[in-house]
């Protein structure tokens, strides 16, 4: 989200988000202020900046107009930037950086330049990719990983759901049990290990309670401010509508907790996720993790990176899967 | 509670002012009164007093102006009429039964829309049909009457944020008449507005009102909608919060309820009451000679 | 807001205290009392003196500082590392174009491969001892800055873009009038999180790298060798360290951003 910038007020803020016809008067009235005059184009007063296609490709275009005319490193930015846009190149320069590595890689072991056991061949490495694919263990230690978080994901988010629905209902029960809550939050998960095997040893048990809690931690703290952050004006009017207790929650403040809580729900996701494999290497004799280890132990690399691209797979599908669930439960949040 | 005199070209009234059309009979009685309302907060130690003995009787069927400059109560006196608040001293009487909570009796119109952004346009106004006993095609039907009297019946399934502000605060007004209050309050519904759309309002507020037959009380602080809307107007000053003085407002008025903003003892009138305010008192005067 | 509301807000301080305190002393009274009465192992719960005593051996004879200073000492090498590359990559991908469509794809994806995997491979290149460790850590802290930093700047309002265009600033200008100060906020966020991430890669570093010094081998020590006191030590260690971490980024952010209003 935008921060404030320096020359509006919260006022005229509040008015923007009202009114965004008004924004252009306040604009134009911020920089007749400054002393200048603005250049005159078709339209309007500036030459609006042109929007580029999502979020993520944004990018703060800087236009130099300084004395002497445009430098040579925009002209250079421009040329590039209308050639990948002409030729929709992007997918293209994306592309280009990997491919750079991938050919290091492929040089660096071609020529040896590192030991194999330091960085096997490309070839080793997909080779291995299709065994394990073609004998299945890939699927097996993969899936292992995955009920693992899922188990943990699933107890962290129940305990958090409940624990930061609660904080937030009573007033007196946060008071009680925050401190705690905080002081635990405060030890970072793998901090807990060397307890939790001398507690209950090295097997389920250690993993499921490991991810849970560090999914418990980020949903507790979601749901906690998504439900009070819930704004009062909102509650008012559920107030003056004369609603009950179920409907408030239902109609008024479970919708408007939502966007809180399910940023807790995908970092908790993240952190499970993150800690399933730091457990899995530590103490497990299976899953992904377990193949990472066992191949450093017998410097086997190939396994290692192997097992790496799945987890970064993994990341990937969870990141997205989220990602539209999530806008599927903000359909109504359209760009103003 | 006080009747200026304003000079010889508007007539000092009792009670009854000149008709409202949509009220059986015309004799009004008052329905709501409060009663020597006084209330306090407490702000970094120090005491403020919001409101310092209140009293005021507010008559069926009639549209009351509040005006007053920021700070002097009145919207904390719509929150205590609401039933928002019970902290105070004194008495809030309705049909003589003290106002305890909100009730579907009186609706509200903020000053922000307060518009639930995740609903569309049509479940926000039916949202406020969750407790009646009209079954659903009833409701259905009495939101879709609802958003063609505010002229929104085609964006029955956009969501606030695809509107503009006018738009969205007459969304709020279909709200706030959905259950059929008897009161509509009205919280400085137009302030957040640019002034056409304001002006434009100003006529739809008092078309609806008339239709529906309502008790509607406006707080503003701005005196020519006071002027333009009310039958009544009640000037509030702050520090202590408290009436400074009730006019009736008699001005003619077309069929379809509207006035002349223009017209020369409506103009007379708000200079007076902007005089009350503290504000131009000059001019007040030369006005009042003329 | 209502009169009530506010009364409850205004609720004095000491009955909040006594609240905070009220689970935690129930907690420590029934640790006491279940090693009085004999209910649990003293191997899985030593009595309450005891942890209390070793505690105050422990910080007498400097062990624990020793530790202490060795993983504060990685967590900041690999910290200030990390932040740095990160940050300087946020500002690089979200100002100059060609970078970001270069080098963006690349970073996303490595950005869903989890910390950890990257453990071994790190352990390899790097070997397992400082440099591997601090390698860690900087990945660790790499990621969040670079994320943040990177947004901080793709947010920068159009606003401000077109005001630089129309008082003609140059490139130069711009960033130091308008562009770094309006990241500001954002870069910090980033480093904040870059602090507790790097945090968590300092013990996970200490705990599946070689033993050294650090509060990890401490932990490890106690667990190998059955000490549960230790590690119940080390753990209340961890977690001061790490409110002592937020409190001083709470602070700090308070003290650098204060002329701003929000």
């Amino acid at each position: 989200m935008a921060r404030a910038p320096y020359f509006s007020s919260p006022s005229l803020q509040t008015l923007a988000l009202q009114n965004p016809a008004a924004l252009a008067a306040d604009q134009h009235a911020a920089l007749l202020l400054g002393g200048f005059h603005p250049v005159p184009t078709g339209d309007g007063l500036i030459a609006p900046q042109a929007k580029q296609g999502q979020d993520e490709d944004r990018v703060a275009r800087v236009h130099d107009t300084g004395p002497g005319g445009a430098g040579t490193l925009d002209r250079i930015n421009v040329a590039i930037s209308n050639w990948v846009g002409d030729h929709g190149g992007r997918l293209l320069l994306g592309l280009s950086f990997p491919l750079l590595l991938f050919i290091v890689w492929q040089a660096s072991s071609l020529y040896g330049w590192l030991p194999d056991q330091i960085l096997p061949a490309p070839s080793l490495v997909w080779q291995t990719l299709q065994e394990r694919i073609a004998d299945g263990s890939l699927w097996d230690d993969a899936s292992i990983s995955l009920l693992r978080v899922l188990r943990g994901f699933t107890l962290g988010v129940g305990a958090g759901l409940l624990l930061g629905g609660l904080m937030a209902a009573s007033r007196k029960l946060h008071d009680y049990l925050n401190p705690l809550f905080l002081a635990i939050s405060q030890v970072p998960t793998l901090g807990w290990v060397p307890l939790l095997i001398l507690l209950v040893g090295i097997d389920e048990g250690l993993k499921n309670i490991l991810v849970a809690l560090s999914v418990f931690i980020p949903v507790t703290l979601g749901t906690y401010q998504g439900i009070r952050d819930v704004p009062h004006g909102y509650r008012e009017v559920g107030q003056v509508l004369t609603f009950g207790r179920a409907q408030m929650l239902r109609t008024i403040i479970l919708p408007a907790a939502v966007p809180a809580i399910f940023t807790g729900l995908r970092e908790g996701l993240s952190n499970g996720w993150q800690t399933l494999v730091a457990v899995e290497l530590l103490a497990s004799t299976e899953g992904l993790g377990y193949q990472m280890s066992y191949g450093r132990q017998l410097f086997q690399l190939e396994l290692v990176i192997a097992a790496m691209l799945v987890i970064g797979l993994i990341g990937f599908v969870f990141d997205f899967l989220l990602g539209r669930i999530e806008n599927h439960l903000q359909r109504w949040k359209v760009a103003a | 509670m006080t009747d200026l005199h304003l000079g010889h070209h508007l007539h000092a009234v009792e009670d009854t002012p000149p008709s409202v059309e949509g009220v059986p009979g015309s004799d009004r009685h008052a329905i709501l009164a409060l009663s020597r309302v006084s209330k306090h907060f407490d702000v970094a130690g120090r005491r403020v007093q919001a409101l310092s003995d209140v009293s005021l009787d507010i008559k069926e069927g009639e549209f009351l102006s509040i005006v007053g400059a920021s700070g002097c109560g009145k919207s904390t006196l719509l929150r205590l009429i609401l039933g928002l608040d019970r902290d105070y001293q004194g008495e809030i009487l309705l049909d003589g039964q003290p106002v305890k909570k909100p009730g579907l009796d009186r609706g509200i119109v903020f000053q922000e829309h307060r518009l639930l952004p995740w609903l569309s346009v049509e479940a926000n106004v039916a949202v406020a049909l969750r407790r009646s006993k009209l079954s659903p095609r009833q409701k259905r039907d009495t939101v879709r009457a609802h958003l063609e009297l505010v002229g929104l019946e085609k964006f029955a399934e956009a969501y606030p944020a695809q509107l503009s502000g006018g738009m969205q605060q007459r969304v709020a007004i279909a709200r706030a008449l959905v259950n059929r209050p008897r009161f509509l309050l009205l919280d400085e519904p137009l302030g957040a507005l640019d002034a056409l759309t304001r002006l434009r309002l100003q006529d739809e507020l008092k078309r609806i009102i008339q239709h529906e037959g309502i008790t509607a009380l406006l707080v503003t602080h701005d005196v020519d909608e006071a002027v333009y809307l009310g039958d009544r107007i009640v000037i509030m000053q702050p520090h202590p919060g408290r009436i400074a003085g009730i006019l009736p407002v008699i001005l003619p008025r077309a069929v379809d309820g509207s006035r002349s903003r223009s017209d020369a003892a409506f103009l007379r009138l708000r200079d007076h009451v902007l005089g009350q305010l503290g504000v131009g008192q000059e001019d007040a005067v030369v006005h009042a000679a003329e | 807001m209502s009169t009530q509301a506010k009364t409850r807000l205004a609720r004095p301080r000491l009955t909040r205290i006594w609240r905070a305190a009220a689970l935690p002393l129930v907690l420590l009274a029934a640790w006491e009392a279940s090693t009085r009465l004999g209910l649990v192992d003293p191997h899985q719960l030593p009595p309450l003196e005891d942890v209390v005593a070793r505690g105050w051996s422990e910080s007498r004879n400097g062990d624990f500082l020793t530790a202490l200073a060795a993983s504060l000492g990685r967590d900041l090498a690999g910290f200030a590392i990390g932040a740095a590359i990160g940050t300087a990559s946020g500002l690089l991908l979200g100002f100059y174009r060609p970078a970001q469509s270069i080098l963006g794809p690349t970073l996303r994806v490595h950005r869903q491969i989890a910390l950890f995997a990257w453990v071994p491979l790190i352990a390899v290149w790097f070997g397992a001892g400082e440099p591997g460790k601090i390698a860690f850590i900087a990945l660790a802290a790499f990621q969040p800055s670079l994320i943040n930093t990177w947004r901080g700047v793709q947010e920068i309002p159009d606003r401000f873009h077109e005001l630089a265009a129309v008082l003609t600033f140059s490139r130069l200008d711009f960033l130091r009038f308008v562009g770094i100060p309006a990241i500001l906020p954002a870069i910090f966020t980033g480093l904040k999180a870059a602090l507790i991430y790097a945090w968590q890669a300092t013990i996970g570093a200490e705990l599946f790298m070689t033993i050294a010094p650090g509060i990890g081998g401490v932990m490890m020590q106690g667990r190998q060798l059955f000490q549960m006191d230790l590690v119940l030590l080390t753990i209340l260690l961890l977690g001061l360290v790490g409110a002592g971490f937020n409190t001083l980024a709470g602070l700090s952010e308070t003290l650098l951003l204060r002329r701003r209003t929000s």
